[in-house]
């Protein structure tokens, strides 16, 4: 079996961001790390790599410093490291077509990835690839099995969670669940360091890369919150409570 | 400009999210055509203002959520600018629309302008983007941020039957008592001190937090002197929080219980001594007793809900 | 999903010098001790235990024994086991002085100085953490000098006698084995002794004020009976347990950093926070000097450490130069502790916070592994040439 993890690579989620010239400026992010939602995702593709025996080829589409999430995830298991330079890509349309070509590329039974990334908060990869790739997604899932044939897995639903049975070629999308990402050790270090990651190009994949219709006029700082406001009485809470999803938008 | 939206229902009735959806279509002149997948809510549907018409898509692709078959029988019925919900499932549905027709997606957008110009925030909201579009897209809108239309339309409505492949079935439903979040999963946090004046009268806090869907915390002095869970316990030696919304019930805010949830997003703090130094840190201080506080609480939080 | 990933000071960017594999490395470690020893630390410390759990991680994760190579032995360069010090030492010294034992006073010397068959039936036990070694050297009355100890191994034909004690043995109650320097027809010979040889027991010393989630033991033989084949047939003399010394003083340099970076994050973050006469006293200049110090004093050591690991890989070291960077960064690190507990004021006695745990664990690092006093006098033996140590030449 041919197990596809989509991984990506973002400002560790603890990461100060700063702006400047209308820009998130990457330069002075202090730490990489795999997106956390991903982290899921590829805990559960190595298990089902356990549980078949089959092979386990981590995806991502980024700069040259994606390359070190590749070997992180090399440690803990990933058998086949693939980076498609991100030169060109301007949008997550590029990225999916990217992603999707290299799946099939590699003959991927099954496709895993994180909810959504960390930075774009966005969640158009995991369903936008298996569109592209005419593949049923389950998204939210927090676990996915193989038995006999079938891939199931769990995902919410109005009464709590539901187990769900797929057919055919098949994304899952990941949320927090209790499987965390295994700890590597030495001798997964050391093997990873020996790995080689293969980088594959958007020509290379046979992939276009249009122009967007989308341009990105300004990356900015969060408005600034209004400063703390303190009222008398518990006759307030209702204006508070108005005023934390009107003025707040956290409820 | 005519904006395609396509509705979501919450059990009986249209979420509050698809008033939401043809309320920012008409700030920006525009009229919608509303699609509503199942056939569901349609005659409530055309009562909204700003509804050019609605279409009732109907078919046994719709009666499980498969977001492939649902956008495979809803795409050929979309015009050219798209709007849904950044709901999960919108968020799902909106994907493969925009990959099926090729075209970007853009998702979780807080506030829309002519040109169309977006803006939507990223990196867990530590930053915001702007963005233009022009030509053909599909636009997810973030809940609660946009103004919702009011109902006093009669719009037409056309039934067009759909069929699907489906290939996700349901195995079985797994209704298990759904655990309260932990406090360091929980995008909103209700956090009771020594305020609160007995263990027993944290079960106002939990009905609080089941109602919105958040975690409960407790002050070392709570965890220590009361004997709440240790996991419970936010703070220096506790757990270290982010939520979205953190609402500190009781608690006089010493420097170690700060330590662990300092970095939220939003603060309210609750307490009946006005000098107590959360309200230091809060963006929102309520002084008063818990006593009056939380039942007034409760019963806002309810209310937004419905 | 990590919460709060710690960011440790490292204001020259010396990490940044790691290679691949030794960030990796790190980064494990790193991320271990966020998730499974800062929260436990401050219990295990009160109640005096060292977890069995970390044994089973430390062992799983595969970092005993570091730079020895073979023998299922990890086989990482020194720099990357400097980083594992310096990383297990920013949650506690007594776990660093753990794996420092376990790797470099009970491995190494079977791993240098043993038979073939005695590497194969200790060393991949002792690496995946299932056995437990210690360290016998230092005696009751032979600390600094233990050249004169006093423990003796007597050859009984088919088998040795050990009689003595050892005293201030970190693993000895939870150990298997104990590597025991002892003097056999004068000479100072290595031997292997396991729990249950006849006459041997290893009660633990109790009462600590310091290294608390450390065990910490005596060693005792009172006509104890070992095999012939328990002796390491490949060294004599001091050389033996002071090419052990070697290696562990070289991870404590690294370790020492990982517990002064955890009291200056622990103390910056304090001062930012604590408001008084409206301000937070990280405004204030006197807290800022402190702050000041503390960072120029960490780079310092950072920049000695990293070099030394350079030397060490290449065998290019001595070492006084071991010495040096032993005797700076533990000196520096425990006065950063104490200006780190001035910075907390009454908060910083608590365990809340853990800057005096570090501060009561670096006296014992202060003291072990060659005193503070020694170290300066092994340099000034190295510049003068001429010994200081003792009134006798």
């Amino acid at each position: 079996m041919n197990i596809a993890v989509l991984l990506k690579q973002v400002p560790d989620t603890t990461a100060k961001i700063t702006i400047s010239d209308g820009k998130v400026d990457e330069s002075s992010v202090s730490k990489w790390s795999m997106s956390p939602y991903d982290e899921y995702a590829l805990e559960s593709g190595l298990q089902l790599k356990d549980a078949t025996g089959g092979k386990l080829i981590a995806i991502t589409c980024g700069p040259e410093r994606a390359k070190k999430m590749l070997t992180d995830a090399a440690a803990v298991g990933a058998d086949t490291l693939i980076h498609i330079p991100d030169d060109g890509v301007t949008d997550s349309t590029h990225v999916q077509k990217l992603l999707a070509a290299a799946v099939m590329r590699f003959e991927s039974n099954v496709v895993l990835c994180g909810k959504q990334a960390a930075d774009t908060n966005g969640g158009s990869t995991g369903p936008g690839v298996a569109e592209l790739i005419d593949a049923v997604c389950v998204t939210l899932v927090s676990e996915v099995n193989f038995l006999e044939g079938d891939f199931t897995t769990i995902r919410p639903s109005n009464s709590g969670s539901e187990k769900v049975i797929v057919n055919g070629l098949s994304v899952f999308a990941f949320d927090k669940g209790s499987l965390e990402l295994r700890r590597p050790n030495v001798r997964g270090i050391m093997m990873a360091k020996k790995k080689p990651i293969e980088s594959i190009t958007s020509s290379d994949l046979g992939v276009d890369l249009d122009s967007s219709n989308v341009i990105m006029n300004s990356q900015t700082p969060p408005p600034e919150k209004p400063a703390g406001q303190k009222f008398e009485g518990a006759e307030y809470v209702n204006e508070v409570v108005s005023r934390l999803r009107n003025e707040a938008n956290v409820i | 400009m005519n904006f395609t939206i396509i509705a979501e229902t919450n059990g009986d009735s249209l979420h509050p999210t698809t008033y939401q959806l043809i309320g920012a279509a008409a700030s920006m002149g525009s009229n919608s055509t509303v699609i509503c997948p199942n056939g569901e809510c349609a005659s409530e549907a055309a009562k909204i203002n700003g509804v050019e018409k609605v279409i009732s898509a109907t078919g046994d692709c719709f009666s499980v959520f498969d977001g492939g078959a649902w956008a495979s029988a809803l795409s050929s019925m979309c015009g050219k600018m798209i709007l849904i919900s950044a709901s999960p499932n919108g968020r799902e549905i909106g994907s493969r629309i925009a990959a099926k027709k090729g075209i970007p997606i853009i998702q979780d957008v807080v506030s829309m302008t002519e040109g169309i110009t977006v803006s939507r925030p990223i990196y867990s909201g530590k930053a915001m983007e702007s963005l233009t579009i022009s030509g053909s897209a599909v636009i997810s809108l973030r809940p609660n941020a946009f103004e919702a239309a009011l109902a006093e339309n009669d719009a037409p409505i056309n039934i067009i039957d759909q069929s699907a492949d489906v290939r996700i079935s349901i195995q079985e439903a797994i209704n298990k008592a759904s655990e309260r979040l932990d406090v360091t999963e929980a995008d909103i946090i209700i956090s009771g001190g020594r305020g609160m004046g007995t263990i027993e009268n944290f079960s106002h806090l939990e009905e609080i937090a089941d109602t919105v869907g958040a975690a409960v915390g407790a002050s070392r002095a709570v965890v220590d002197e009361w004997g709440m869970p240790h996991r419970m316990q936010v703070g220096q030696t506790g757990k270290t929080v982010t939520p979205s919304l953190y609402i500190a019930v009781g608690i006089s805010g010493a420097i170690q219980h700060l330590a662990g949830m300092r970095s939220s997003k939003y603060i309210l703090a609750i307490n009946k001594d006005p000098d107590a130094p959360i309200f230091g840190v809060a963006d929102y201080g309520i002084v008063a007793t818990w006593e009056d506080a939380i039942p007034a609480l409760k019963s806002a939080l309810s209310d937004l809900q419905s | 999903m990590r919460i709060m990933a710690y960011e440790a000071l490292d204001f020259y960017d010396v990490d940044s010098l790691l290679t691949e594999e030794e960030r990796m490395v790190r980064d494990m470690v790193r991320d271990w001790v966020d998730e499974e020893v800062i929260p436990n630390i401050e219990i295990a410390c009160r109640d005096g235990v060292f977890p069995d759990e970390w044994r089973v991680a430390l062992g799983e994760m595969g970092v005993l024994g570091a730079p020895l190579k073979g023998y299922d032995c990890p086989g990482l360069s020194y720099t990357a086991y400097g980083v594992i010090c310096r990383e297990l030492e920013r949650g506690d010294s007594g776990l660093r002085s753990f794996a420092s034992v376990q790797g470099s006073l009970a491995m190494y010397p079977i791993w240098d100085f043993g038979s073939e068959e005695q590497k194969n039936y200790y060393l991949p036990k002792m690496a995946s953490g299932e056995w437990i070694g210690c360290f016998g050297l230092t005696e009751p009355d032979y600390g600094s000098n233990p050249g004169d100890m006093i423990t003796k191994a007597e050859d009984m034909g088919d088998h040795y006698l050990l009689n003595g004690a050892k005293m201030w043995i970190t693993n000895g109650s939870i150990a298997e084995l104990a590597v025991v320097w002892a003097k056999l027809d004068g000479v100072i010979r290595g031997f292997i002794v396991e729990k249950n040889d006849p006459g041997f027991s290893a009660p633990e010393m109790k009462g600590k004020h310091s290294l608390k989630a450390s065990v910490t033991s005596e060693l005792v033989f009172q006509d104890c009976k070992i095999p012939k084949d328990r002796m390491l047939p490949g060294v004599k003399g001091l050389r033996g347990p002071f090419s052990c010394l070697n290696n562990a003083r070289f991870g404590i340099s690294w370790g020492a950093l990982g517990s002064a970076q955890a009291c200056f994050d622990s103390a910056k973050d304090y001062a930012m926070s604590r408001i008084q006469f409206n301000h937070p006293i990280a405004s204030y200049q006197l807290v800022q000097n402190k702050l000041s110090w503390m960072l120029r004093e960490i780079t310092k050591g950072q920049l000695l450490a990293y070099h030394l690991g350079k030397k060490k890989d290449s065998g290019t070291w001595i070492p006084e130069q071991i010495s040096l960077a032993k005797m700076n960064n533990v000196d520096i690190a425990l006065e950063i502790a104490r200006v780190a507990r001035d910075i907390h004021g009454a908060n910083g006695i608590l365990d809340e916070y853990p800057i005096m745990r570090h501060m009561a664990n670096l006296e014992s690092v202060k003291t072990y592994e060659g005193t503070h006093d020694i170290h300066n006098l092994i340099i000034g033996r190295h510049i003068t040439g001429i010994q200081a140590f003792t009134r006798e030449a």
